[in-house]
């Protein structure tokens, strides 16, 4: 098992791991249906924690596996699992009508992942040739290209709930980010936003139920008068 | 001379044979994958051989383009399959032409099957027709680029230099530009067999039919010869998928030995692919008509990314 120690291994599974996020991130734009869009921020999760895990490994950052695992029990279980029930008690149609048709959406999200690279581009310096240097830009441009495509999701739909699942990628690609960056934030700091998250969940939740109830739609675009 | 023709010889003789086994092999993992029994996996070659030694019905409206577009499109098949490697690294034609002139071959092949749709001016035949052309005009680029992709990091758009470089860079497939190339390929290549998120091989349903609607009005050994062309060309389009992307195990030189286990891992990964296949059409419905440029509007920008990625990476 010798290329368990070789680092160059490492980073090409790491950055093999960060193309397949993003092109998890690029099928959730381009997919209609809202429990196959969990069922694939499951999936980006579940890969976001083997990336986390497998930085661990190879950097000897050990703090990363309790990331890693917090990242696989919450984003790749528990969420999915809220997520799935509210659509299930809401009982919304499935189907996800975006604002920008679905061919124009992809088109901008390529865009979006270009503007990415260019970003990180300027944080590149070449004469820099340390290693984590080289995983960090090559991480950083998808990483970037998540956040702006979760924003970009969750503007364009009209749902709250799968505004939510935008909102919950964005949160995915700040922690690509981190995790590939600096390898990691302080621990403290990254409970804090696992729970943040938790949380932002499960009021959003009650949020959508009760919006749910109150229209008989999800459909934000209503949510115009204020009601006494 | 003599030994390009012997290598012609060797790999024509393994595209024509091994062709049809890969439709059975598919068709069975479906059927099993459904609780279904299914035929055998030796089905194709019988219904190919029925169908050789069977009469043909040509419609009264045919011109010769009915009759040219069979041999078009098993012709074209064939040259492709002998200008791609398959168990070495030296394809026997490649002196013949690079990446384009594959596609573009592919493309030719296409453009009479579509044509013989349209002779007998059949309305069925023209709706698929129709079909063919816009699905194949999006899935075309999609398949150049990330083709490309490939070609950009051997400096060569010769596939046989694709491959003899890539053997020697170890990891180059684990590179993302590389990742999204494949994904990219992938769509397209369930798109061009005509598998099921985009047609459905198995129906004559002619609200979602495709490729079928087209040789509906072909039978008997023209028949046969499209049906060969259509397994030929799907077998092309995995060989290159696999090969290009994974060409580990392809036999460096024409020997026996190196040929034998080459051919032993390239069926090997030929079996990986179709699973895949597989997998993904019986998990996934057919896609309506009008879906079907999203999932290749997919493909196309994965193509793209894969492309820029290469300059950036």
């Amino acid at each position: 098992m010798s290329f368990i120690h070789d680092p160059q291994f490492g980073d090409k599974m790491i950055t093999l791991m960060a193309a397949l996020v993003l092109v998890l991130q690029i099928s959730m734009v381009g997919q209609r249906w809202l429990m196959t869009n969990i069922r694939i921020f499951a999936l980006q999760s579940f890969l976001l924690a083997a990336i986390a895990c497998t930085i661990a490994v190879f950097n000897h950052a050990n703090h990363l596996y309790i990331a890693a695992l917090l990242t696989l029990i919450l984003k790749a279980l528990v969420l999915p699992v809220i997520l799935a029930r509210l659509v299930e008690r809401v009982g919304i149609p499935q189907e996800i009508e975006p604002l920008i048709n679905v061919p124009l959406s992809i088109l901008i999200s390529g865009g979006l992942t270009l503007v990415g690279y260019v970003v990180a581009e300027s944080f590149y310096h070449p004469e820099e040739t340390s290693a984590s240097a080289a995983l960090g830009h090559n991480t950083l441009a998808i990483a970037i290209a998540l956040f702006l495509i979760g924003f970009f999701t969750t503007l364009n739909r009209r749902k709250a709930l799968t505004q939510v699942l935008g909102l919950l990628s964005m949160e995915n690609g700040l922690f690509l980010a981190a995790i590939s960056l600096m390898y990691g934030m302080p621990l403290v700091v990254e409970l804090g936003i696992f729970f943040d998250v938790l949380l932002a969940v499960m009021v959003l939740g009650i949020l959508v139920y009760r919006i749910g109830e109150t229209f008989d739609s999800m459909d934000v675009s209503k949510l115009r008068r204020l009601r006494g | 001379m003599i030994v390009i023709l012997a290598k012609s010889g060797l790999q024509l003789l393994l595209l024509l044979l091994v062709a049809p086994l890969v439709t059975g092999i598919i068709r069975t993992l479906k059927a099993r994958l459904q609780t279904r029994r299914g035929p055998g996996i030796l089905q194709p070659y019988r219904d190919l051989f029925k169908l050789l030694r069977k009469g043909m019905v040509i419609p009264d409206t045919a011109s010769w383009i009915f009759s040219a577009a069979p041999y078009m499109v098993f012709v074209t098949a064939t040259l492709v399959g002998l200008m791609i490697p398959m168990i070495a690294t030296d394809a026997p034609l490649s002196l013949f032409g690079g990446v384009l002139a594959v596609i573009y071959l592919l493309a030719l092949g296409r453009f009479f099957l579509a044509l013989g749709g349209l002779d007998t001016g059949s309305s069925f035949g023209g709706l698929g027709s129709s079909r063919e052309m816009t699905i194949s005009a999006i899935a075309e680029p999609a398949m150049m680029l990330a083709i490309f992709t490939v070609a950009l990091g051997a400096n060569s758009t010769n596939l046989s230099e694709m491959a003899r470089s890539a053997v020697s860079q170890s990891w180059r497939f684990l590179a993302p530009s590389q990742m999204l190339a494949f994904s990219g390929l992938f769509i397209v290549l369930i798109a061009e067999t005509g598998r099921i998120p985009v047609d459905n091989p198995a129906t004559h349903l002619e609200l979602t039919m495709i490729h079928e609607a087209m040789i509906l009005e072909y039978s008997g050994p023209y028949l046969a010869l499209l049906e060969w062309g259509a397994s030929i060309k799907q077998l092309v389009l995995m060989t290159l998928l696999v090969n290009t992307f994974f060409p580990f195990s392809l036999s460096p030189n024409w020997t026996v030995s190196g040929l034998g286990l080459g051919l032993l891992f390239y069926l090997l990964k030929l079996l990986l692919l179709a699973c895949c296949i597989v997998l993904v059409e019986t998990t996934n419905a057919k896609m309506r008509l009008f879906r079907v440029p999203e999932l290749l509007a997919v493909a196309f920008i994965l193509g793209a990314l894969a492309l820029i990625s290469t300059f950036i990476f």
